[in-house]
Formats: structure tokens, C-alpha cells, sequence
């Protein structure tokens, strides 16, 4: 027993410091995904209304124009492609997941410009598995924290340990995940 | 030093445990395929879509719209017309605003009474229990009386809506 405590100790707290990274990764984009119907979680976006007086009608002409506007309200250099979703409107995307709508009778602009949220933009990309290579080390990690939920047991002994506080503590995390299940399922 | 040693060494036992030896693949590569796949233009989707259910079919448009919640449906626009694309896999969000040439599997969904009954019963469940405002719940009981509205005046049990389940694409420079 003593070893086993002993063993609990030393690869909860090793694994615990090498995963320290990766726990704030899930921790953080965990949050932000979760609350996904009230914000952006990778983009913050900012609405421009301007106006104009650049004929976007469909014409010869349009991709000079569509880049004058741009060179008005943003950069041509942005530009990416464009159509009309309506045969009054003009949808112009630019560089990054920004677009620019038009009103073509009443030349109102409505620009939304999308920016990339640091540090969420990156966590998200993460946690949402971009690579197999990333697959096995988020496996590992979830490996890692059963296997924290399991040297818990043994790590500390007396009142403190899972025959005191930490029993109550565990049956408590066991307890709200089932209740839920019982509400909602 | 042992002791580091030790766990990453079970560490890399984990990662190594992992034996499944299924070739990697760039979930959105394009895989060639050597017969010819039919092309559909946007503006004739829905009328001929029906003609190739099950079968893959290759469109070209912009992108105009990665879902942010899923990230794994695109709606891709011409001047002409549109078509909502579903994946099994997650999409760049980087698409948004890009022109592809995209194949696909042509999806049949059949809107018929008991589905607008479906979707009334969603509604008014959806705005009883706050998940929808009024003007959600207004634009949902007026989409679905279009459907029936629709019906009635062509004369028919259902409607077809088509989509694609991706196969592939290429971005068009």
C-alpha cells in the first residue's frame, strides 16, 4: 500500500506538471465552446454601415469597381471573390471571413469585419482535432486524467484521504452527473 | 531521473497502444476519381438534383458561409443559386469567401404534413422553454406554412430538398 501511494504520488504530479498545457488548452476552449450560442468563440466581429455611389451593378466593369469601393472602405488587397445573392444586393468577402454587403439601389454598405480572437482562436483550433497526430495526444491526455481520477484514491490516507473528505468529495462528483442524467435523458 | 524516465515512458506506451493502422488521410483532399462526375450549375440544382439521389454529382461556387457551431456544413452561392453541403469532418473556416469546385453526394430530403407537424411541435416546445424569441418562433410558423402553402397550391404530398454530402473539393484561383 505504501508503494502504491508512494507510485500515485509521483505520476499524478509528474503527468499533472508534463499535461499542464494541454489541461488550460481543453479548460479554456471547453468554456468557449460551450458558450457558443452567445459569442463567437474564435472571431470577434465588428458591424461598419458607410454608404457609396460606386455603380456595383452587374457589368463589365464590376471587379474595378467592387476594388474602388474596397479601397474606400478597407484595402483591395483583401478582396476575395463576390456574387449577388439578390439582384439588389452585392455580397463582397474579403481576406480572413470579412464581407461587405451593398444595397445596390440605395448604395447603403454594411461591412463585417471578422477578427481572430487570440489565444481562443488557437485553444479552439485544438480542441476541435486538426490532425491524428493530435488525436493520440489528446487521447493520451484523457488517458491521463483517468488515470488522476484513480491514483486520487490512493495519493493521500486518513480524514483527508477517499475514506474521509475526499469519499464525500468523490461521491459528490458522481452524484451531479447522475442526477442530471436522471432530469434530462 | 528513473522516475521521469519511467512515466514518459508509459506516456509513450499510451500514444504507441494506438494500433489502428488505417491509412492518414487530409480529411478534405481531393481523391480524383477516374469517371467522369456529372456537373450541375447552381441555378438548375434544385430542379435536377432529383435526378441523381444517391449518386455524385460536382457543382462550383463561393463559399459563402462555414457554420460556426458544427463547422462541418458550407453553403456555397452562385448569382444563380445555392447548395447547403454537409461533411462527416470539420471544414476550414478559412473557405469562407472562396471559390470551389466541389463533389458530392446528392441528398433527398422529403418535406411532407407529418414533418411540418414535426416542426410545429419542435416550435412550440422550442419557444415554451425560452430556447426561441418571438420573432424565431413567428419566422419558423411562417416557413413552415410556405411549405404547406407550397403543397397545396402544386398539388403535392411533399416537397424534395436537395443537398450534397461532401465528397470533395478544389479551391478555383
Amino acid at each position: 500500500m505504501k508503494k502504491l501511494r508512494k507510485w500515485s504520488r509521483i505520476l499524478h504530479r509528474d503527468i499533472g506538471y508534463f499535461f499542464i498545457g494541454t489541461t488550460i488548452i481543453y479548460g479554456l476552449s471547453g468554456i468557449a465552446l460551450n458558450h457558443m450560442s452567445d459569442w463567437n468563440p474564435n472571431y470577434s466581429v465588428s458591424i461598419e454601415h458607410s454608404s457609396t455611389s460606386i455603380n456595383l451593378e452587374n457589368t463589365p466593369s464590376i471587379k474595378n469597381n467592387v476594388l474602388i469601393l474596397l479601397d474606400e472602405i478597407d484595402s483591395r488587397k483583401n478582396y476575395k471573390k463576390h456574387y449577388y445573392p439578390n439582384t439588389n444586393t452585392i455580397k463582397i468577402f474579403l481576406k480572413g471571413g470579412s464581407s461587405v454587403l451593398v444595397n445596390l439601389k440605395s448604395g447603403a454598405v454594411r461591412a463585417e469585419y471578422l477578427k481572430k480572437r487570440p489565444v481562443f482562436y488557437e485553444v479552439n483550433f485544438l480542441h476541435y482535432n486538426p490532425n491524428r497526430i493530435w488525436t493520440w495526444f489528446s487521447d493520451a491526455f484523457s488517458a491521463s486524467l483517468i488515470l488522476f481520477a484513480i491514483t486520487s484514491f490512493f495519493m493521500v490516507k486518513g480524514k483527508k484521504g477517499i475514506k474521509g473528505r475526499g469519499g464525500i468529495y468523490t461521491l459528490l462528483g458522481i452524484i451531479i452527473p447522475l442526477l442530471f442524467l436522471i432530469y434530462y435523458l | 531521473m528513473k522516475k521521469i524516465v519511467f512515466i514518459f515512458a508509459i506516456i509513450i506506451s499510451i500514444v504507441a497502444c494506438k494500433t489502428e493502422t488505417k491509412k492518414t488521410e487530409d480529411n478534405h483532399q481531393q481523391v480524383e476519381s477516374k469517371t467522369e462526375t456529372p456537373f450541375l450549375a447552381l441555378g438548375e440544382f434544385d430542379t435536377k438534383a432529383g435526378d441523381f439521389v444517391n449518386k455524385e454529382v460536382k457543382i462550383q461556387g463561393i463559399v459563402d458561409h462555414v457554420c460556426k457551431h458544427s463547422g462541418k456544413k458550407l453553403l456555397v452561392v452562385t448569382d444563380d443559386g445555392k447548395v447547403h453541403i454537409t461533411s462527416d469532418t470539420r471544414f476550414n473556416d478559412a473557405l469562407q469567401g472562396s471559390e470551389v469546385s466541389l463533389k458530392g453526394i446528392v441528398l433527398e430530403e422529403r418535406i411532407d404534413e407529418a414533418y411540418c407537424l414535426k416542426m410545429e411541435e419542435d416550435n412550440i416546445k422550442s419557444h415554451s422553454e425560452g430556447k426561441s424569441n418571438k420573432d424565431q418562433f413567428d419566422q419558423k410558423k411562417e416557413h413552415i406554412q410556405q411549405y404547406r402553402d407550397r403543397m397545396k397550391t402544386e398539388n403535392i404530398d411533399y416537397i424534395s430538398l436537395y443537398s450534397l454530402q461532401y465528397v470533395s473539393h478544389t479551391e478555383v484561383k
